[in-house]
């Protein structure tokens, strides 16, 4: 076979399996243009799992006839003209290689009236084959229409899933842009229903609420953020509301939506320990930066992107997260089961649900959300929270957890309980929960200060382990220093262990079986780059085994030292499981229950 | 059995006895002491499934013999609780009658033949040695305190009894540190090593009260076998055996340490226990660096504070040194070492510390990496 230059239909072909891979690409791609040439509407209709027809419409600028063809053809484009350009793209889309791949691959048609002008003009295009414009009637802007879509790949088209689902990432791919833009109003119907309708909004917080779902309004943190170089805008969910998948995560980069391992690890980071293993928090960030530090030239799609200082993003998401989770009190609250004695639930929240345990934010960042939503005039208490304490929160801009008095008594409930009063009402901690996250954030802050302390043993320690767990020792032996493990492998299956951390004997934990548990952990996660997960992780075994179990009698002075550093202790209302070390019965609930609301 | 009995005495034999009856058991027979009135002796005796115990009481009044089998709870509370310098126990059948001046208590008791028995002390056991009680006493308390009180390794949750000629070493260690104790013995077996479990170690030591008395020790059945004291009116204790092989230690006592200071027992134990204030569970460890005639503790405690310590050293041989110790080993040794002054030794600081009184007490204790 001799070497050929490709024809340039087949060019185009290729580069739409990069650019499009299906038909959620394909709505990107047009939403995109859409934005760029400043829709403040957006109509996207999608029929047949978007095989069939997709037609995006917006009141845009327009395209001049005489560009309609150019505008079909490869590389070219409105949105850069330069390298320099390259260097600063201010605009969703620029590789000017979009329109001509969907043509390359489907029968296309683009009608535009450009905003002031008399008439519409449309151009058609099928296979590659691009006709002549012909002026038509239609309202200002474009409307671009995209029939059989890869027809004539029946390769790709093979691979295209149930219409349910491709309607399905269409929908996640409107919503999440649309978060983006709130000043653009989206509405999106998929065959003959409509899915979406997103009027446009002066404020991005009430378009993200609308898009997350307004009954989580209460539960979704103000995140708001400047340093390193980045401005981060965003709201972060409680933990209560974290879900079993990442759908309700998602991150913007100078409005571009986009994914990246290092800001999702940094999100994973600072919901550590507020939220079980396998759940996901609702987290929607905004990331503002130079957009001569971000490369978003990466790949076709331009999902991924790359900072010019990875390290500082991770750093300022992971911080801004915290310092929002720290500020407000993530206790969450209790609600008796049973009949509702008072005269109908607070503010139209619906049945109380029994037993279900929700945490409160902060109300007073809220303010402007739930005017925005119109709520009523004066709302109702917040659940499990008084009037008179709602009133205080939204006097104060940040919501501390709430002070337990000094003279406080604790009861003990059968060695696992402690019911302490606090100002809202009845405080019930899981001793072994609080000790133990106490004990991991003391830790945490401890191994930040350099490796803990090592007690050597007189005589090696032999333990013996799986060939797994004898492999895992290479990955872990830099985080075993640092967590005060002296150990080494002497033998095919046999490790020894030369010193342990004098925290482990202090609290009387055995270090054997310990370590074999850690290298069983290290085992099971494989060869990883990256060990600070891991070590928060081995952190978590390490405050588990050492705190006071369920059972435990605790002396009053044991008692009090818990109850005394709860209030230290930052994030301290989940277990690092996740599980809650505090629930709160407020005096609210108490007085609905017995009548007196 | 009718008796009249001094309460002090009284109370005193019971909690011993006491510290051996099981607190929680399966039948309540179990939970039992055996009160035996005969040949114008009371005494009282104890036992769980590892140590028997029996302890004569003195200053008493004999009017009738018998045994009583009682709670042995429910006994020591009411014995406890009357203010009498004198009681009378009485048994009717299997009732036990305490009379004091104002009050008189019927505890129910189960019949003596239930009890199990606590082994005698094998008089004619050729192995047989003895030691005085200060001796004795002197061996426990500086190597109990070094057990593993963990049980993972069950050898060395006891102590090490090693008799060699007229020496008999105790040998105790956790796997940080290791103490050696070294008495003298008269009589017995040339040879003779066995390891005695921790519990029944605390127990004797309370026995040992009165240093001049003389102490027999010899083995029987797997068990080792305490007289203290002549006569009818001694003690005896019997134990089990820890089964199993305690860790070769010698080798552990290093022999080249290159720097050698000599302290004030006393001066150098309130100095660690002032460092140690300022310690907490994750940075435990105390730093003393040494340098000629001087000792500087220092410790720190992350969110709490820092502590500088200074201590004159009667003298101080080789290069100075900085090296960290859990403060607890040093005072827990310090406290029992029942000497004026120590010597400690060392070498580097991931290497032992040896801590010696004379040639009777060798102390070898690990170090802390401090960071």
């Amino acid at each position: 076979m001799s070497i050929k230059r490709l024809p340039p239909e087949l060019v185009n072909q290729i580069a739409a399996g990069e650019v499009v891979e299906r038909p959620a690409n394909v709505v990107k791609e047009l939403v995109e243009n859409a934005l760029d040439a400043g829709a403040r509407r957006i109509d996207v209709t999608s029929e047949g799992g978007g095989r069939d027809l997709i037609s995006v419409r917006d009141d845009g600028r327009g395209i001049p006839p005489e560009q309609l063809p150019l505008a079909l053809a490869a590389h070219a484009t409105s949105k850069i003209a330069s390298l320099e350009d390259l260097e600063s793209v201010g605009t969703m889309g620029f590789r000017g290689e979009a329109l001509a791949s969907i043509a390359s691959v489907s029968r296309l048609s683009l009608r535009s009236r450009v905003r002031g002008a008399e008439e519409a003009w449309v151009i058609r295009s099928e296979d590659g084959g691009v006709g002549e414009p012909e002026p038509t009637s239609g309202p200002e802007g474009t409307l671009l229409e995209i029939r059989s879509l890869f027809h004539n790949t029946p390769a790709r088209r093979k691979f295209l899933k149930t219409d349910a689902t491709e309607h399905a990432r269409i929908s996640e791919l409107i919503q999440t842009i649309a978060m983006a833009h709130p000043a653009c109003g989206f509405s999106l119907r998929l065959g003959t229903r409509t899915v979406v309708e997103l009027p446009a909004v002066d404020d991005p917080r009430r378009r993200v609420v609308e898009v997350l779902g307004r009954e989580l309004t209460d539960e979704l943190l103000t995140v708001d953020f400047e340093g390193g170089g980045v401005t981060i805008w965003g709201l972060a969910g409680t933990p209560s509301i974290a879900g079993p998948t990442s759908k309700r995560q998602r991150i913007f980069v100078n409005g571009r939506p986009i994914q990246d391992r290092a800001i999702q690890h940094a999100l994973r980071e600072a919901y550590r320990g507020l939220v079980e293993p396998g759940r996901h928090p609702t987290v929607v960030l905004f990331l503002e930066i130079d957009p001569r530090l971000v490369d978003v030239n990466v790949h076709p799609a331009k999902t991924e992107i790359r900072f010019r200082d990875g390290g500082a993003i991770h750093q300022a998401v992971r911080r801004s997260l915290k310092a929002t989770l720290a500020e407000h009190d993530l206790v969450p609250s209790l609600e008796l089961g049973g009949g509702d004695r008072g005269s109908g639930s607070p503010g139209g929240r619906g049945p109380v649900r029994p037993f279900s345990a929700t945490a409160h934010g902060a109300t007073a960042s809220y303010e402007s959300i739930r005017e925005g939503l119109e709520m009523p005039a004066h709302p109702a208490p917040f659940l499990g929270t008084s009037a008179a304490s709602t009133t205080s929160d939204h006097e104060s801009k940040t919501e501390l957890m709430p002070r337990i008095g000094a003279d406080v008594r604790i009861l003990r409930v059968h060695a696992k309980y402690l019911f302490i009063e606090d100002e809202q009402g009845v405080l019930v901690i899981d001793q072994h929960a609080l000790h133990e996250r106490m004990m991991f954030e003391q830790l945490k802050a401890r191994i930040d200060s350099g490796p803990l302390e090592v007690q050597q043993f007189l005589v090696p320690d032999m333990i013996e382990v799986d060939a797994a767990s004898i492999e895992a020792m290479e990955t872990l032996a830099p985080m075993l220093d640092r967590i005060g493990f002296d150990a080494g492998v002497i033998g095919p299956r046999t490790v020894a262990i030369r010193g342990v951390p004098s925290f482990l004997l202090s609290r009387n934990v055995e270090p054997g079986p310990f370590l074999r548990d850690v290298l069983a952990f290290g085992a099971e996660q494989g060869s990883v780059d990256d060990v600070e997960p891991l070590l928060s992780e081995v952190l978590d075994m390490m405050a588990c085994k050492a705190a006071v179990k369920a059972g435990d009698r605790l002396n009053d002075h044991e008692l009090a030292e818990l109850i005394a550093r709860r209030e230290e202790i930052e994030r301290i209302s989940n277990c690092p499981h996740g599980r809650p070390t505090s629930l709160r019965i407020s005096i609210a609930e108490l007085d609905r229950k017995f009548g007196r609301s | 059995m009718k008796v009249v009995c001094d309460r002090a005495a009284l109370v005193e034999a019971l909690a011993l006895a006491g510290s051996v009856v099981p607190t929680r058991t399966t039948a309540p027979v179990l939970g039992c002491i055996a009160i035996t009135a005969a040949d114008g002796m009371l005494t009282v005796a104890a036992t769980n499934a590892e140590v028997g115990l029996t302890i004569g009481v003195p200053q008493v009044d004999i009017q009738k013999d018998g045994t009583s089998l009682v709670p042995s709870d429910k006994l020591t509370q009411i014995v406890r609780a009357c203010e009498d310098t004198t009681l009378t126990l009485e048994l009717e059948k299997s009732i036990l009658h305490v009379h004091s001046e104002d009050a008189h208590f019927k505890i129910f008791g189960f019949d003596p033949k239930e009890f199990p028995g606590v082994k005698e002390f094998p008089e004619k056991a050729s192995n047989c040695f003895t030691c005085s009680a200060k001796v004795l006493r002197r061996l426990i308390s500086r190597t109990l305190f070094a057990t593993a009180v963990e049980n993972s390794r069950f050898a060395i949750s006891g102590v090490l009894a090693e008799k060699r000629g007229k020496r008999l070493r105790f040998v105790a260690t956790d796997g940080r540190r290791l103490a050696v104790a070294i008495g003298d013995v008269q009589g017995g077996a040339e040879e003779e090593t066995f390891i005695i479990p921790a519990k029944p170690l605390q127990v004797l030591n309370k026995m040992v009260d009165d240093p001049d008395a003389m102490v027999s020790i010899a083995q029987e059945d797997s068990q080792a076998v305490f007289r203290i004291g002549e006569g009818a009116d001694a003690a005896v204790l019997s134990t089990n055996l820890v089964e199993g092989q305690f860790p070769p230690f010698e080798d552990v006592i290093p022999k080249d340490q290159d720097k050698k200071v000599c302290f004030e027992s006393a001066e150098l134990g309130s100095a660690v226990r002032r460092a140690a204030l300022l310690t907490n569970e994750e940075s435990k460890g105390v730093r003393m660096a040494f340098s000629e005639k001087k000792l500087l503790l220092s410790s720190r405690a992350p969110e709490m504070g820092e502590a500088e310590i200074q201590v004159d050293l009667k003298s101080y041989q080789g290069d100075p040194i900085e090296i960290g110790f859990n403060p607890a080993y040093l005072t827990e040794a310090l406290r029992v070492v029942d000497a004026p002054e120590i010597e400690i030794e060392l070498k580097a600081p991931n290497k032992p510390g040896v801590m010696k009184v004379g040639a009777d007490f060798t102390y070898v204790v690990m170090p802390v990496n401090l960071t």
